[in-house]
Protein backbone atom coordinates (compact mmCIF):
# COMPACT_ATOMS: atom_id res chain seq x y z
CA UNK A 1 0.00 0.00 0.00
CA UNK A 2 1.36 3.41 -1.29
CA UNK A 3 1.88 6.00 2.05
CA UNK A 4 -0.21 8.74 -0.41
CA UNK A 5 -2.73 7.75 -2.85
CA UNK A 6 -4.32 11.42 -3.81
CA UNK A 7 -6.85 10.94 -6.54
CA UNK A 8 -7.92 14.60 -8.17
CA UNK A 9 -7.62 16.60 -5.21
CA UNK A 10 -9.27 20.38 -5.45
CA UNK A 11 -10.23 23.50 -3.71
CA UNK A 12 -11.01 26.49 -4.27
CA UNK A 13 -10.69 30.10 -1.85
CA UNK A 14 -14.07 32.20 -3.14
CA UNK A 15 -12.80 32.57 -7.00
CA UNK A 16 -9.46 31.69 -6.57
CA UNK A 17 -8.56 28.28 -7.77
CA UNK A 18 -5.61 27.30 -5.29
CA UNK A 19 -5.38 24.10 -6.59
CA UNK A 20 -7.26 22.73 -9.59
CA UNK A 21 -6.77 18.91 -9.83
CA UNK A 22 -3.82 16.90 -8.01
CA UNK A 23 -3.78 13.22 -8.84
CA UNK A 24 -0.61 10.90 -7.50
CA UNK A 25 0.88 8.58 -5.34
CA UNK A 26 3.66 8.00 -3.39
CA UNK A 27 4.99 4.67 -1.91
CA UNK A 28 6.19 3.94 1.35
CA UNK A 29 9.72 5.30 2.60
CA UNK A 30 9.96 7.23 -0.85
CA UNK A 31 11.21 10.85 -0.31
CA UNK A 32 9.06 13.54 -3.02
CA UNK A 33 9.41 16.99 -3.13
CA UNK A 34 6.70 19.17 -4.83
CA UNK A 35 8.47 22.15 -6.12
CA UNK A 36 6.52 24.86 -7.94
CA UNK A 37 6.59 28.72 -7.74
CA UNK A 38 4.87 30.89 -4.74
CA UNK A 39 1.18 30.52 -5.42
CA UNK A 40 1.63 27.22 -7.23
CA UNK A 41 -0.90 25.84 -4.72
CA UNK A 42 1.39 23.74 -2.66
CA UNK A 43 0.39 24.64 0.83
CA UNK A 44 -3.01 24.17 0.00
CA UNK A 45 -2.60 20.94 -1.18
CA UNK A 46 -0.66 19.87 2.11
CA UNK A 47 -3.65 21.39 3.98
CA UNK A 48 -5.64 19.25 2.28
CA UNK A 49 -3.46 16.68 2.63
CA UNK A 50 -2.78 17.26 6.57
CA UNK A 51 -6.91 17.51 6.47
CA UNK A 52 -6.71 21.69 7.59
CA UNK A 53 -8.63 22.30 4.90
CA UNK A 54 -11.57 20.52 3.68
CA UNK A 55 -11.26 19.52 -0.28
CA UNK A 56 -13.85 20.93 -2.76
CA UNK A 57 -13.61 17.45 -4.96
CA UNK A 58 -11.47 14.53 -4.87
CA UNK A 59 -10.33 12.08 -1.89
CA UNK A 60 -6.27 11.75 -0.72
CA UNK A 61 -5.57 8.54 1.36
CA UNK A 62 -2.91 8.63 3.74
CA UNK A 63 -1.71 5.36 5.32
CA UNK A 64 -4.71 3.70 3.73
CA UNK A 65 -6.75 6.48 5.78
CA UNK A 66 -9.42 8.91 3.57
CA UNK A 67 -9.05 12.84 4.47
CA UNK A 68 -12.17 13.34 3.99
CA UNK A 69 -13.68 10.23 6.28
CA UNK A 70 -10.81 9.24 8.41
CA UNK A 71 -9.53 12.60 9.33
CA UNK A 72 -8.26 11.64 13.10
CA UNK A 73 -6.71 8.53 12.01
CA UNK A 74 -4.96 10.70 9.14
CA UNK A 75 -3.86 13.44 11.73
CA UNK A 76 -2.28 10.14 13.54
CA UNK A 77 -0.38 9.21 10.81
CA UNK A 78 1.62 12.11 9.71
CA UNK A 79 4.19 14.73 11.52
CA UNK A 80 3.92 18.21 9.84
CA UNK A 81 6.29 21.20 10.04
CA UNK A 82 4.84 24.10 8.80
CA UNK A 83 6.14 27.23 6.54
CA UNK A 84 6.08 29.70 9.42
CA UNK A 85 7.45 29.02 12.95
CA UNK A 86 3.99 26.83 14.56
CA UNK A 87 5.62 27.20 18.22
CA UNK A 88 4.17 29.14 21.37
CA UNK A 89 6.97 31.45 22.09
CA UNK A 90 5.98 32.14 25.68
CA UNK A 91 6.66 28.44 26.58
CA UNK A 92 10.00 26.83 26.53
CA UNK A 93 10.92 23.76 24.04
CA UNK A 94 10.50 21.13 26.36
CA UNK A 95 6.79 22.91 27.21
CA UNK A 96 6.02 22.82 23.92
CA UNK A 97 6.80 19.09 23.49
CA UNK A 98 4.68 18.73 26.56
CA UNK A 99 1.99 19.76 25.10
CA UNK A 100 2.59 18.00 21.61
CA UNK A 101 3.05 14.65 23.55
CA UNK A 102 -0.45 15.36 25.25
CA UNK A 103 -1.57 16.45 21.91
CA UNK A 104 -1.33 12.99 20.61
CA UNK A 105 -1.72 10.47 23.51
CA UNK A 106 1.38 9.85 25.06
CA UNK A 107 1.35 8.63 28.47
CA UNK A 108 3.60 10.41 30.97
CA UNK A 109 6.41 7.93 31.43
CA UNK A 110 6.28 7.29 27.77
CA UNK A 111 5.85 11.48 26.93
CA UNK A 112 9.13 12.11 29.05
CA UNK A 113 11.05 9.64 27.24
CA UNK A 114 10.45 11.41 23.90
CA UNK A 115 10.80 14.75 24.94
CA UNK A 116 14.23 13.78 26.36
CA UNK A 117 14.85 11.68 23.15
CA UNK A 118 13.64 14.59 20.53
CA UNK A 119 15.60 17.62 22.74
CA UNK A 120 18.79 15.57 22.44
CA UNK A 121 18.15 14.96 18.87
CA UNK A 122 17.88 18.50 17.91
CA UNK A 123 20.36 19.37 19.74
CA UNK A 124 18.41 21.30 22.38
CA UNK A 125 19.92 20.26 25.62
CA UNK A 126 21.46 23.76 26.61
CA UNK A 127 18.57 25.86 25.38
CA UNK A 128 15.42 23.23 26.39
CA UNK A 129 14.37 25.28 29.13
CA UNK A 130 14.35 28.78 27.22
CA UNK A 131 11.29 30.34 25.94
CA UNK A 132 11.13 29.08 22.09
CA UNK A 133 10.93 32.97 21.15
CA UNK A 134 14.46 33.49 22.77
CA UNK A 135 15.85 30.51 20.21
CA UNK A 136 17.49 31.07 17.14
CA UNK A 137 15.45 30.28 13.67
CA UNK A 138 17.44 27.00 13.45
CA UNK A 139 16.84 26.07 16.97
CA UNK A 140 13.07 26.87 15.92
CA UNK A 141 13.06 24.72 13.05
CA UNK A 142 15.35 21.72 14.36
CA UNK A 143 12.75 21.98 17.75
CA UNK A 144 9.63 21.59 15.24
CA UNK A 145 11.15 19.00 12.96
CA UNK A 146 12.03 16.92 16.38
CA UNK A 147 8.68 17.66 17.58
CA UNK A 148 6.91 16.36 14.37
CA UNK A 149 9.17 13.10 14.90
CA UNK A 150 7.63 12.81 18.50
CA UNK A 151 4.68 10.72 18.08
CA UNK A 152 6.55 8.60 15.56
CA UNK A 153 4.30 9.62 12.41
CA UNK A 154 4.98 7.37 9.05
CA UNK A 155 4.56 10.52 7.11
CA UNK A 156 6.17 13.50 7.92
CA UNK A 157 5.47 16.43 5.88
CA UNK A 158 7.70 19.53 5.56
CA UNK A 159 6.01 23.22 3.98
CA UNK A 160 9.34 25.02 2.88
CA UNK A 161 11.19 23.89 6.06
CA UNK A 162 14.29 25.60 5.57
CA UNK A 163 12.09 29.17 4.29
CA UNK A 164 14.25 32.01 6.25
CA UNK A 165 17.07 30.10 7.77
CA UNK A 166 20.76 31.25 7.21
CA UNK A 167 23.35 29.01 5.06
CA UNK A 168 24.18 26.85 8.10
CA UNK A 169 21.00 26.51 9.33
CA UNK A 170 19.67 25.29 5.94
CA UNK A 171 22.37 22.67 5.78
CA UNK A 172 22.54 21.33 9.01
CA UNK A 173 18.40 21.02 8.80
CA UNK A 174 18.97 19.35 5.22
CA UNK A 175 21.44 16.73 7.00
CA UNK A 176 18.58 15.86 9.25
CA UNK A 177 15.98 15.47 6.72
CA UNK A 178 18.63 13.20 4.65
CA UNK A 179 18.97 11.19 8.11
CA UNK A 180 15.48 10.47 7.98
CA UNK A 181 15.31 9.62 3.95
CA UNK A 182 17.98 7.26 5.14
CA UNK A 183 15.71 5.60 7.95
CA UNK A 184 12.99 4.64 6.09
CA UNK A 185 10.97 7.54 7.36
CA UNK A 186 8.22 8.72 3.93
CA UNK A 187 9.30 12.10 3.45
CA UNK A 188 6.90 14.44 1.82
CA UNK A 189 8.08 18.34 0.92
CA UNK A 190 7.57 21.37 -0.71
CA UNK A 191 9.93 23.46 -2.14
CA UNK A 192 10.78 26.83 -4.64
CA UNK A 193 14.45 25.98 -3.89
CA UNK A 194 15.95 24.23 -7.10
CA UNK A 195 18.98 23.38 -5.24
CA UNK A 196 16.57 21.64 -2.80
CA UNK A 197 14.76 20.09 -5.32
CA UNK A 198 17.60 18.68 -6.86
CA UNK A 199 18.27 16.92 -3.02
CA UNK A 200 14.90 15.16 -3.46
CA UNK A 201 15.02 11.29 -4.61
CA UNK A 202 12.09 12.42 -6.69
CA UNK A 203 9.94 15.68 -7.54
CA UNK A 204 6.50 16.77 -8.65
CA UNK A 205 6.48 19.98 -10.32
CA UNK A 206 3.05 21.91 -9.14
CA UNK A 207 1.83 24.67 -11.49
CA UNK A 208 -1.01 26.67 -11.46
CA UNK A 209 -2.90 24.37 -9.06
CA UNK A 210 -2.06 21.04 -11.29
CA UNK A 211 0.83 18.12 -10.88
CA UNK A 212 2.25 19.34 -14.68
CA UNK A 213 5.40 16.75 -13.92
CA UNK A 214 7.37 14.31 -12.12
CA UNK A 215 10.25 12.38 -11.80
CA UNK A 216 13.70 12.71 -11.05
CA UNK A 217 15.95 15.48 -10.92
CA UNK A 218 17.95 13.75 -13.59
CA UNK A 219 15.13 12.76 -15.33
CA UNK A 220 13.20 15.82 -15.39
CA UNK A 221 16.19 17.91 -16.37
CA UNK A 222 16.35 14.98 -19.40
CA UNK A 223 12.86 14.94 -20.75
CA UNK A 224 12.63 18.70 -20.73
CA UNK A 225 15.91 20.12 -22.50
CA UNK A 226 18.54 18.68 -21.05
CA UNK A 227 19.97 22.00 -19.37
CA UNK A 228 19.50 21.16 -15.50
CA UNK A 229 16.34 20.74 -13.52
CA UNK A 230 15.93 25.03 -13.12
CA UNK A 231 15.78 25.22 -17.44
CA UNK A 232 13.23 22.46 -17.05
CA UNK A 233 11.03 24.03 -14.47
CA UNK A 234 11.08 27.04 -16.47
CA UNK A 235 9.85 25.03 -19.14
CA UNK A 236 7.02 23.56 -17.23
CA UNK A 237 5.91 26.26 -15.17
CA UNK A 238 3.98 29.47 -16.63
CA UNK A 239 6.16 32.21 -16.66
CA UNK A 240 5.74 34.74 -13.65
CA UNK A 241 5.75 38.16 -13.36
CA UNK A 242 9.48 38.04 -12.80
CA UNK A 243 10.36 36.11 -16.01
CA UNK A 244 8.23 38.74 -18.22
CA UNK A 245 9.30 42.45 -16.42
CA UNK A 246 11.62 44.58 -18.13
CA UNK A 247 14.71 45.04 -16.59
CA UNK A 248 14.68 47.38 -13.70
CA UNK A 249 17.23 49.86 -15.22
CA UNK A 250 15.70 49.17 -19.08
CA UNK A 251 17.02 52.15 -21.53
CA UNK A 252 13.48 53.24 -22.15
CA UNK A 253 13.15 53.86 -18.50
CA UNK A 254 16.62 55.02 -17.91
CA UNK A 255 14.94 59.19 -18.22
CA UNK A 256 12.24 58.50 -16.59
CA UNK A 257 14.23 57.16 -13.26
CA UNK A 258 16.55 59.92 -13.71
CA UNK A 259 13.87 62.64 -13.49
CA UNK A 260 12.63 60.92 -10.86
CA UNK A 261 15.53 60.86 -8.98
CA UNK A 262 16.28 64.45 -9.18
CA UNK B 1 0.09 4.26 16.21
CA UNK B 2 -0.20 6.54 19.10
CA UNK B 3 -2.89 6.34 21.95
CA UNK B 4 -5.21 9.53 20.77
CA UNK B 5 -6.08 7.67 17.05
CA UNK B 6 -6.75 4.51 19.12
CA UNK B 7 -9.56 6.08 21.26
CA UNK B 8 -12.98 7.48 20.14
CA UNK B 9 -14.67 9.76 23.18
CA UNK B 10 -14.26 13.66 22.62
CA UNK B 11 -13.63 14.02 26.65
CA UNK B 12 -9.23 13.55 27.11
CA UNK B 13 -9.04 14.51 30.82
CA UNK B 14 -5.06 15.02 29.82
CA UNK B 15 -5.44 17.10 27.02
CA UNK B 16 -7.81 19.43 29.13
CA UNK B 17 -5.09 19.52 31.80
CA UNK B 18 -2.38 20.30 29.70
CA UNK B 19 -4.37 23.01 27.88
CA UNK B 20 -5.52 24.52 31.18
CA UNK B 21 -2.08 24.56 32.20
CA UNK B 22 -0.60 26.26 29.33
CA UNK B 23 -2.69 29.25 29.63
CA UNK B 24 -1.66 29.22 33.45
CA UNK B 25 1.64 29.18 32.37
CA UNK B 26 1.08 31.54 29.96
CA UNK B 27 -0.47 34.19 32.54
CA UNK B 28 2.58 33.74 34.82
CA UNK B 29 4.92 34.75 31.59
CA UNK B 30 3.07 37.57 31.00
CA UNK B 31 3.28 40.41 33.57
CA UNK B 32 1.37 42.76 31.53
CA UNK B 33 -1.57 41.09 32.68
CA UNK B 34 -1.11 41.26 36.24
CA UNK B 35 0.55 45.33 35.44
CA UNK B 36 -3.41 45.54 33.83
CA UNK B 37 -5.08 44.13 36.38
CA UNK B 38 -3.22 46.56 38.84
CA UNK B 39 -4.23 49.18 36.88
CA UNK B 40 -7.91 49.11 36.24
CA UNK B 41 -8.03 48.17 40.19
CA UNK B 42 -6.61 51.46 40.76
CA UNK B 43 -8.08 53.89 38.48
CA UNK B 44 -11.97 52.21 39.28
CA UNK B 45 -11.82 50.99 42.35
CA UNK B 46 -8.88 53.78 43.96
CA UNK B 47 -9.17 56.85 41.92
CA UNK B 48 -13.21 56.99 40.99
CA UNK B 49 -14.31 54.77 43.92
CA UNK B 50 -12.85 57.35 46.68
CA UNK B 51 -12.80 60.52 43.60
CA UNK B 52 -16.31 59.99 43.19
CA UNK B 53 -17.44 58.55 46.44
CA UNK B 54 -16.41 61.62 48.19
CA UNK B 55 -19.52 63.52 46.28
CA UNK B 56 -21.89 60.29 46.36
CA UNK B 57 -21.13 59.30 49.64
CA UNK B 58 -22.94 56.29 50.24
CA UNK B 59 -25.12 54.15 48.06
CA UNK B 60 -27.66 52.25 49.70
CA UNK B 61 -25.52 52.69 52.60
CA UNK B 62 -22.77 51.47 51.03
CA UNK B 63 -19.50 53.40 50.43
CA UNK B 64 -19.33 53.85 46.60
CA UNK B 65 -15.68 51.94 46.60
CA UNK B 66 -17.44 49.04 48.15
CA UNK B 67 -20.27 49.84 45.97
CA UNK B 68 -17.94 49.12 42.68
CA UNK B 69 -16.01 46.83 43.86
CA UNK B 70 -17.76 44.33 42.44
CA UNK B 71 -18.00 45.74 39.80
CA UNK B 72 -14.44 46.29 39.06
CA UNK B 73 -13.72 42.33 39.64
CA UNK B 74 -16.18 42.35 37.03
CA UNK B 75 -14.09 43.87 34.77
CA UNK B 76 -10.92 42.55 35.70
CA UNK B 77 -12.62 39.07 34.47
CA UNK B 78 -14.59 40.38 31.38
CA UNK B 79 -10.96 41.69 30.25
CA UNK B 80 -9.37 38.29 31.03
CA UNK B 81 -11.42 36.08 29.57
CA UNK B 82 -11.41 38.54 26.28
CA UNK B 83 -7.73 38.82 26.55
CA UNK B 84 -7.49 34.88 26.70
CA UNK B 85 -9.74 34.39 23.77
CA UNK B 86 -7.92 37.12 21.55
CA UNK B 87 -4.69 34.65 22.29
CA UNK B 88 -6.79 32.11 19.92
CA UNK B 89 -6.73 34.63 16.80
CA UNK B 90 -2.73 34.68 16.87
CA UNK B 91 -2.41 31.31 17.58
CA UNK B 92 -4.59 30.33 14.65
CA UNK B 93 -2.44 32.15 12.22
CA UNK B 94 1.59 32.08 13.71
CA UNK B 95 1.26 29.60 16.89
CA UNK B 96 0.42 26.77 18.43
CA UNK B 97 -2.86 26.23 17.24
CA UNK B 98 -1.90 25.20 13.74
CA UNK B 99 -0.09 22.33 15.17
CA UNK B 100 -2.98 21.53 17.65
CA UNK B 101 -5.45 21.71 14.24
CA UNK B 102 -3.16 18.49 12.74
CA UNK B 103 -2.92 16.23 15.83
CA UNK B 104 -5.69 13.99 16.48
CA UNK B 105 -6.78 15.52 19.54
CA UNK B 106 -10.25 16.27 19.61
CA UNK B 107 -11.22 19.88 19.89
CA UNK B 108 -14.06 19.43 22.22
CA UNK B 109 -10.98 18.68 24.49
CA UNK B 110 -8.67 21.18 23.17
CA UNK B 111 -11.21 23.84 23.75
CA UNK B 112 -12.38 22.96 27.03
CA UNK B 113 -8.63 22.70 28.10
CA UNK B 114 -8.25 26.42 26.92
CA UNK B 115 -12.08 27.44 28.19
CA UNK B 116 -11.17 26.37 31.96
CA UNK B 117 -7.69 27.71 31.90
CA UNK B 118 -8.99 31.29 30.31
CA UNK B 119 -11.90 31.06 33.47
CA UNK B 120 -8.87 30.40 36.08
CA UNK B 121 -6.71 33.26 35.05
CA UNK B 122 -9.87 35.49 34.87
CA UNK B 123 -10.76 34.32 38.15
CA UNK B 124 -7.49 35.13 39.57
CA UNK B 125 -7.47 38.56 38.10
CA UNK B 126 -11.00 39.21 39.22
CA UNK B 127 -9.14 38.66 42.72
CA UNK B 128 -6.55 42.01 42.25
CA UNK B 129 -9.21 43.99 43.58
CA UNK B 130 -10.62 41.64 46.22
CA UNK B 131 -7.09 42.00 47.93
CA UNK B 132 -7.70 45.95 48.01
CA UNK B 133 -11.15 44.99 50.16
CA UNK B 134 -9.83 45.96 53.63
CA UNK B 135 -8.44 49.53 52.55
CA UNK B 136 -12.11 50.40 51.33
CA UNK B 137 -13.70 49.02 54.64
CA UNK B 138 -14.54 45.63 53.59
CA UNK B 139 -13.51 42.30 56.12
CA UNK B 140 -14.73 39.39 53.77
CA UNK B 141 -14.66 35.82 55.43
CA UNK B 142 -13.60 33.05 53.78
CA UNK B 143 -17.25 32.10 53.65
CA UNK B 144 -17.72 35.18 51.83
CA UNK B 145 -15.22 34.00 49.86
CA UNK B 146 -15.25 31.02 48.25
CA UNK B 147 -18.94 31.65 46.96
CA UNK B 148 -18.05 34.85 45.19
CA UNK B 149 -15.07 33.06 43.96
CA UNK B 150 -17.44 30.01 42.07
CA UNK B 151 -19.33 32.89 40.58
CA UNK B 152 -16.08 34.69 39.66
CA UNK B 153 -15.59 31.56 38.00
CA UNK B 154 -18.43 30.81 36.08
CA UNK B 155 -18.45 34.26 34.49
CA UNK B 156 -15.21 33.40 33.12
CA UNK B 157 -16.30 30.45 31.73
CA UNK B 158 -18.86 32.47 29.89
CA UNK B 159 -17.05 34.92 28.86
CA UNK B 160 -13.75 32.88 28.00
CA UNK B 161 -16.36 30.99 26.29
CA UNK B 162 -18.31 33.73 24.38
CA UNK B 163 -14.25 35.47 23.69
CA UNK B 164 -13.22 31.99 21.74
CA UNK B 165 -16.72 31.82 19.60
CA UNK B 166 -15.75 35.25 18.43
CA UNK B 167 -12.49 34.46 17.99
CA UNK B 168 -13.16 31.28 16.31
CA UNK B 169 -14.11 33.37 13.36
CA UNK B 170 -12.16 36.59 13.56
CA UNK B 171 -8.87 36.38 11.27
CA UNK B 172 -7.23 39.47 12.45
CA UNK B 173 -6.16 40.99 16.05
CA UNK B 174 -7.69 44.66 14.79
CA UNK B 175 -11.20 43.21 13.97
CA UNK B 176 -11.26 41.03 17.14
CA UNK B 177 -10.08 44.40 19.15
CA UNK B 178 -13.13 46.48 17.44
CA UNK B 179 -15.56 43.47 18.27
CA UNK B 180 -13.81 43.29 22.19
CA UNK B 181 -14.48 46.59 22.37
CA UNK B 182 -17.74 46.90 21.53
CA UNK B 183 -18.41 43.81 23.78
CA UNK B 184 -17.09 44.90 27.06
CA UNK B 185 -17.42 48.61 27.15
CA UNK B 186 -21.70 47.42 26.73
CA UNK B 187 -21.60 44.48 28.79
CA UNK B 188 -19.72 46.54 31.96
CA UNK B 189 -21.77 49.57 31.25
CA UNK B 190 -25.14 47.76 31.75
CA UNK B 191 -24.19 45.48 34.17
CA UNK B 192 -25.48 48.27 37.26
CA UNK B 193 -21.56 47.81 37.86
CA UNK B 194 -21.10 51.70 38.41
CA UNK B 195 -24.57 53.14 39.27
CA UNK B 196 -27.76 51.16 40.92
CA UNK B 197 -30.72 50.27 39.35
CA UNK B 198 -32.78 52.02 41.84
CA UNK B 199 -31.90 53.57 45.43
CA UNK B 200 -30.72 56.29 47.75
CA UNK B 201 -27.53 57.88 46.66
CA UNK B 202 -26.17 60.58 48.93
CA UNK B 203 -27.16 59.56 52.46
CA UNK B 204 -25.27 61.14 54.80
CA UNK B 205 -24.32 59.38 58.07
CA UNK B 206 -25.54 55.55 57.76
CA UNK B 207 -21.65 54.44 57.42
CA UNK B 208 -20.45 56.57 60.51
CA UNK B 209 -22.93 53.84 62.58
CA UNK B 210 -20.62 50.83 64.08
CA UNK B 211 -20.79 47.68 61.26
CA UNK B 212 -23.14 45.92 63.88
CA UNK B 213 -26.11 48.85 64.13
CA UNK B 214 -25.56 49.04 60.26
CA UNK B 215 -25.90 45.07 59.81
CA UNK B 216 -28.79 45.51 62.13
CA UNK B 217 -30.46 47.82 60.07
CA UNK B 218 -29.83 46.53 56.74
CA UNK B 219 -31.71 43.40 58.15
CA UNK B 220 -35.01 45.64 58.94
CA UNK B 221 -34.30 47.04 54.96
CA UNK B 222 -32.89 50.19 56.15
CA UNK B 223 -30.10 51.13 53.93
CA UNK B 224 -29.39 55.50 54.44
CA UNK B 225 -30.19 57.80 57.41
CA UNK B 226 -29.83 61.58 57.27
CA UNK B 227 -30.00 63.48 53.66
CA UNK B 228 -29.66 61.97 50.23
CA UNK B 229 -31.95 61.38 47.31
CA UNK B 230 -33.83 58.59 45.26
CA UNK B 231 -32.35 57.65 42.02
CA UNK B 232 -34.22 55.03 39.63
CA UNK B 233 -33.09 54.61 35.97
CA UNK B 234 -35.30 55.11 33.17
CA UNK B 235 -37.54 51.97 32.23
CA UNK B 236 -35.51 51.39 28.72
CA UNK B 237 -31.93 51.73 30.65
CA UNK B 238 -33.44 49.22 33.02
CA UNK B 239 -35.14 46.77 30.79
CA UNK B 240 -31.16 46.82 28.97
CA UNK B 241 -29.73 46.04 32.50
CA UNK B 242 -31.98 43.36 33.14
CA UNK B 243 -31.20 42.21 29.31
CA UNK B 244 -27.41 42.03 29.92
CA UNK B 245 -26.33 38.82 31.63
CA UNK B 246 -23.43 40.29 33.44
CA UNK B 247 -25.90 41.87 35.46
CA UNK B 248 -27.09 38.76 37.28
CA UNK B 249 -23.76 37.40 37.95
CA UNK B 250 -22.47 40.87 38.87
CA UNK B 251 -25.43 40.95 41.32
CA UNK B 252 -25.03 37.73 42.75
CA UNK B 253 -21.57 38.72 43.56
CA UNK B 254 -22.56 42.12 45.16
CA UNK B 255 -24.12 39.55 47.26
CA UNK B 256 -21.50 37.56 48.06
CA UNK B 257 -19.11 39.96 48.42
CA UNK B 258 -21.12 43.23 50.35
CA UNK B 259 -24.46 41.64 51.17
CA UNK B 260 -26.34 43.72 49.17
CA UNK B 261 -28.50 42.81 45.47
CA UNK B 262 -31.14 44.35 43.11
CA UNK B 263 -31.94 41.92 40.85
CA UNK B 264 -33.67 38.29 41.72
CA UNK B 265 -31.07 36.02 43.56
CA UNK B 266 -32.83 32.99 41.76
CA UNK B 267 -32.04 34.57 38.35
CA UNK B 268 -28.12 34.97 38.87
CA UNK B 269 -27.99 31.36 40.34
CA UNK B 270 -29.67 30.47 37.52
CA UNK B 271 -27.49 32.49 35.15
CA UNK B 272 -24.30 31.18 36.94
CA UNK B 273 -25.18 27.53 36.53
CA UNK B 274 -26.71 27.68 32.98
CA UNK B 275 -24.30 30.01 31.53
CA UNK B 276 -21.40 28.61 31.48
CA UNK B 277 -22.35 25.14 30.25
CA UNK B 278 -23.94 26.84 27.28
CA UNK B 279 -21.16 29.01 26.19
CA UNK B 280 -18.77 25.83 26.35
CA UNK B 281 -20.82 23.96 24.26
CA UNK B 282 -21.47 26.75 21.51
CA UNK B 283 -17.48 27.41 21.94
CA UNK B 284 -16.55 23.82 21.67
CA UNK B 285 -18.12 23.59 18.62
CA UNK B 286 -16.93 27.03 16.79
CA UNK B 287 -13.68 25.75 17.76
CA UNK B 288 -14.07 22.43 16.01
CA UNK B 289 -15.29 24.12 13.11
CA UNK B 290 -11.66 26.26 12.71
CA UNK B 291 -10.69 22.82 10.94
CA UNK B 292 -12.78 23.27 8.64
CA UNK B 293 -12.59 26.68 7.79
CA UNK B 294 -9.11 27.29 7.82
CA UNK B 295 -7.55 28.36 4.75
CA UNK B 296 -3.42 29.12 4.15
CA UNK B 297 -2.24 32.11 4.07
CA UNK B 298 -2.71 33.95 1.24
CA UNK B 299 0.67 34.57 -0.07
CA UNK B 300 1.83 31.08 0.56
CA UNK B 301 -1.62 29.72 -1.80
Amino acid sequence: MNIIECDDLGRSFGPTVAVRSVSFSMARGAFLGLLGRNGAGKTTLLHMLTTLVAPDHGDARIDGASVRSEPKAVRAAIGMVFQDTALDGQLTARENLTIHAALHGLRRREAAAEIARSIAWADLEEAADRPTRALSGGMRRRLELARALMHRPRLIILDEPTLGLDTQGRRDLWRRIAGLRESGLSVLMTTHNIAEAEACCEIGVIDQGRLVARGSPAELSRRHGGMGLEEAFLRLTTPGPRDTALPLHAPTDEGRIRRIAR
Amino acid sequence: MTALSRDRGPLRPRIIWIMCWRELLRYRRDRSLIFGALSRTVLWLVILGFGLGATLREIEGYSYAQYILPGVVTLNILFASLQSAMALVWDRGTGLMRAMLVSPAPMFSVALGKILGGALVAMIQGSIPIAFAPLIGLELSPSDLLPALLVMFAMGVTFTGMGVILASRTRTFEGFGGISNGVIQPLYFLSGAIFPLKGIIGGVGFLDLPETLRAELRDRGLYAIGGGWVVELPDWLRILVQCNPVSYFLDLLRFNLIGFNQLPLGLGLATTLILPVVSVLLATRAMAGIRRIEAPPARSR
